[in-house]
């Protein structure tokens, strides 16, 4: 695919120009915003058990990033999850993948607008939600409109910016963590707190279901390769950093608020004193910006976190959901140049050059899913309607929902491609190869299956049993997305006389020499050609 | 260039500091407490993972230098 792109009248390609700094503040700024927004909803969910959650979604999430990352070090090219599936296999299953990464990228938008306005509403609050929510509502449409007028025009945050924020981020987390665990955290507490609120079963479940939104964005990783020199040495070392990053503050942030001794009391309706945890059940203001609650209530460093964090946190999440408004827009561009969605996604504004028609269009989509988030508070009369049919499910549960869906079943067909490619591509130079390998021969060529591969499958595969389970609006609408992509798929491909179930022809040993020539990894092209040569005189010999 | 090494250095060597007393913390609690402290002692362990490896990047980036 990409050196038929290649082919296309020599079409201008992405400049790498991107630091080793530069790929980690790019991949943080979009899964360390993610914390934000989780913190809260987990610690609602699961109570006394949320570190638990946060840790079995974070050990999937690791095995997802180490995925991530060979696979992007090995194929640095900017499609993405979808990318790999399609080349893994095949094109329906790339397209279903696409298509879930695409789910995921339009809630991002709404959820992390709608986030950033919780947040902003700690230091303003004619903006919180359950006071005034119709301001709320605007805000957030105004930010999601806002975003899409601007990748419309073609303005993104640079590099340089998302650097800066996510240093300013780091800096600021690591503050908080520190200060936290030596004045605050008391482990008997910790225990004491898990043991009391132990939730139930179903509790956890949902609550781990949650915690995988926290460490969604791996994306971005594969985004930043194809616009990094020499991705192949760069990405391994930016992404263990960052997947340790993200894994400690998920962690820290979890432990903290089940462990910590509040700064400042914290009274009940009753005037009883209450842990810190306990202010996020049933409490939708609380949830959106637990991160700030939890730095207000840090000792000494507290009473400045309260003015910053909220502001920082905010911006983070407005990146986070500018993100979602580019990568939505890009990944369905690079869909439709695969021939998996229709060519009016390919469209550009004739001035601006920009993907105007992905834009709008998954824009509006975000505008509607954050219509029905906001519907029962905007009216109370469907708040029934909600209650009898979503299980009174709506705002931040409504978009996490749909958002936990679509990030399990994306990275389930990451980790199928990835053993997949190990099996069928054994030649792709991998510079980074996920520990823990089970070696074996496939087609009379020496290959390996990856263990954490298959332990990470099963881990987020289960994390999707259990958002179906514990989901109602993400049990419908998220399997209904994917129905209503097939149905519009194999339309497409009966209007373009393409296969539905097979795959159209690739050539992906002209495409993989493509990739690794202009991404500057010329070594590793050599390696690449003598592979194939030793293993066309094999095929030759047995012949 | 020097002076943000040195930085980046500290933030690592604060890491594991901070990574190491965690898991003490933890490991006292863990007499009573039994699994309830494995995320704390997986916390920890990842912190000072953390703290390695950016030490690691830093001497690969002096020896480059």
């Amino acid at each position: 695919m990409a050196a038929a792109h290649a082919g296309e009248a020599r079409r201008p390609e992405l400049r790498r120009a991107v630091t080793p700094w530069g790929s980690f503040a790019w991949g943080y700024s979009d899964v360390g915003a993610d914390i934000f927004v989780g913190l809260g909803l987990v610690l609602a969910a699961a109570a006394g058990a949320s570190n638990v959650a946060f840790l079995f979604a974070g050990i999937v999430y690791v095995c997802i990033g180490l995925a991530y990352t060979e696979l992007a070090a090995a194929y640095p090219f900017a499609g993405g999850g979808s990318y790999f599936v399609l080349r893994g296999l095949g094109d329906i299953f790339g397209f279903i993948a696409g298509w879930a990464v695409l789910l995921d990228f339009t809630i991002d938008i709404t959820l992390f607008a709608w986030s950033c306005v919780d947040y902003s509403g700690q230091l303003a609050p004619v903006l919180v939600g359950s006071v005034h929510p119709w301001i709320h509502f605007f805000a957030a449409l105004g930010l999601i409109v806002g975003l899409c007028a601007l990748n419309v025009v073609g303005v993104r945050e640079s590099t340089a910016f998302n650097g800066v924020v996510s240093a300013l981020d780091v800096v600021s987390e690591t503050t908080i963590l520190c200060l936290g665990f030596l004045f605050a955290f008391r482990p008997d507490l910790l225990v004491h707190n898990m043991t009391v609120s132990w939730p139930t079963p179903y509790q956890l479940m949902l609550g781990t279901s949650l915690a995988i939104i926290s460490f969604v964005g791996l994306e971005s990783i594969s985004q930043a390769a194809q616009e990094t020199y020499r991705p192949s040495s760069i990405i391994p070392r930016t992404s263990t950093a960052l997947i340790l990053t993200i894994l400690i503050f998920a962690l820290s942030y979890s432990n903290l608020a089940l462990g910590m001794q509040p700064w400042h009391p914290i009274l009940g309706a009753h005037g009883h004193h209450l842990q810190f945890w306990q202010i996020f059940p049933g409490n939708a203001d609380n949830q959106g910006k637990a991160v700030a609650l939890l730095a207000a209530q840090v000792p000494y460093w507290g009473a400045v976190a309260a003015l910053y964090v909220p502001v920082l946190g905010a911006i983070l999440v407005l990146i986070s959901s500018n993100s979602g408004v580019f990568g939505s827009s890009r990944i369905a561009y690079a869909m439709s140049r695969s021939n998996l969605l229709p060519s009016l996604f390919q469209r550009v504004h004739p001035r601006f050059r920009t993907p105007v028609v992905s834009l709008v269009a998954f824009c509006g989509l975000a505008a509607i899913t954050l219509i029905f988030a906001a519907l029962p508070s905007l009216f109370p009369g469907a708040m029934h309607f909600y209650a009898r049919v979503f299980h009174g499910e709506s705002g931040l549960d409504f978009l996490a929902d749909l958002y936990a869906f679509g990030a399990a079943t994306s990275y389930s067909f990451v980790f199928l491609a990835l053993i997949a490619l190990r099996l069928v591509d054994p030649h792709s130079p991998r510079k980074f190869k996920i520990p823990l390998n089970i070696p074996i021969r496939f087609r009379s060529e020496q290959t390996s299956i990856p263990v954490l591969g298959i332990v990470g499958f099963i881990g987020i595969f289960s994390i999707l049993v259990f958002t179906l389970m514990t989901h109602p609006i993400g049990r419908v609408a998220g399997p209904a997305w994917l129905v209503v992509g097939v149905i519009l798929y194999f339309i497409y491909r009966k209007h373009r006389k393409l296969p539905f179930l097979h795959s159209q022809p690739h050539d992906w040993r002209q495409d993989q020499e493509e990739i690794l020539r202009t991404s500057g990894d010329l070594e590793l092209l050599d390696q690449y050609h003598a592979a194939l040569k030793a293993a066309d005189e094999r095929k030759a010999t047995n012949a | 260039m020097r002076s943000m090494l040195v930085l980046r250095g500290a933030f690592a060597v604060l890491y594991m500091v901070a990574g190491a007393i965690i898991i003490a913390e933890m490991a006292l609690t863990s007499l009573h407490a039994g699994f309830k402290v494995v995320t704390g002692i997986v916390l920890g362990v990842a912190m000072i993972a953390l703290g390695v490896h950016r030490l690691s990047l830093i001497a690969r980036m002096r020896g480059k230098a």
